[in-house]
């Protein structure tokens, strides 16, 4: 069984990383951008299905 | 901007060329640039985010991209595909063996994956990624190389 929001943690949280290792070079940088792009991509991710739900 | 123009202003303002050999490397096995350029932290980051997309792409059932007859959106997903360089060579290997991955260019490969398993379009989209992401560490060598970043 496919756990689906596992699977979209678990790829928010790659992404991010490599965002955040691609982009900036501090530790600082790199922490703030990876909790922002990982928030982003989960929250906005939750939010859409949200908004989805109703359509078939 | 011409070809000879961009080339005029790189020698005039002394960027170095692109270094070819370094962006294959860097392209064929993920992280290996960055480790050969001494960015060790980073060259340990993009290796395993790019490989650990890559596994769980295969997990799910997902489909490698390969140039398929009548469907031209295949080509893009072909190209995202190669973007993880020696891991796409491997899974196509596995995929169609040695000799089948010769005999059957350029439109008879198999992709794998099950079109009908639940995770096929997770683990295509984990592929795609994968090799997307390995196209701008690429890219992000070339910059490091060249003196454009640090």
């Amino acid at each position: 069984m496919i756990d689906h929001s596992l699977l979209m943690i678990w790829y928010a949280l790659l992404v991010s990383v490599f965002f955040a290792f691609l982009w900036r070079e501090d530790a600082k940088g790199r922490r703030n951008l990876f909790l922002k792009t990982f928030l982003i991509l989960v929250v906005g991710g939750i939010a859409l299905g949200w908004l989805m739900y109703p359509f078939p | 901007m011409t070809k000879e123009e961009a080339k005029a202003v790189e020698k005039a303002e002394n960027v170095p060329a692109v270094p070819w050999p370094l962006l294959i490397i860097s392209w064929l096995v993920p992280g290996l640039g960055h480790f050969m350029l001494g960015r060790k932290v980073r060259a340990f980051v993009f290796a395993g985010v790019v490989c650990a997309a890559f596994i769980t792409g295969v997990l799910l059932n997902g489909e490698i991209g390969v140039p398929q007859a009548g469907n031209p959106f295949s080509w893009l997903t072909t190209m995202a595909g190669l973007g993880n360089g020696v891991l796409y060579f491997l899974r196509l290997i596995w995929l169609n063996g040695v000799g089948g991955l010769f005999s059957s260019l350029p439109l008879g490969l198999s992709g794998g994956g099950d079109p009908a398993a639940l995770g096929f379009s997770y683990g295509k989209t984990f592929l795609i990624s994968a090799g997307l992401m390995n196209l701008l560490v690429v890219l992000d060598v070339c910059d490091i190389a060249r003196g454009l970043k640090r």
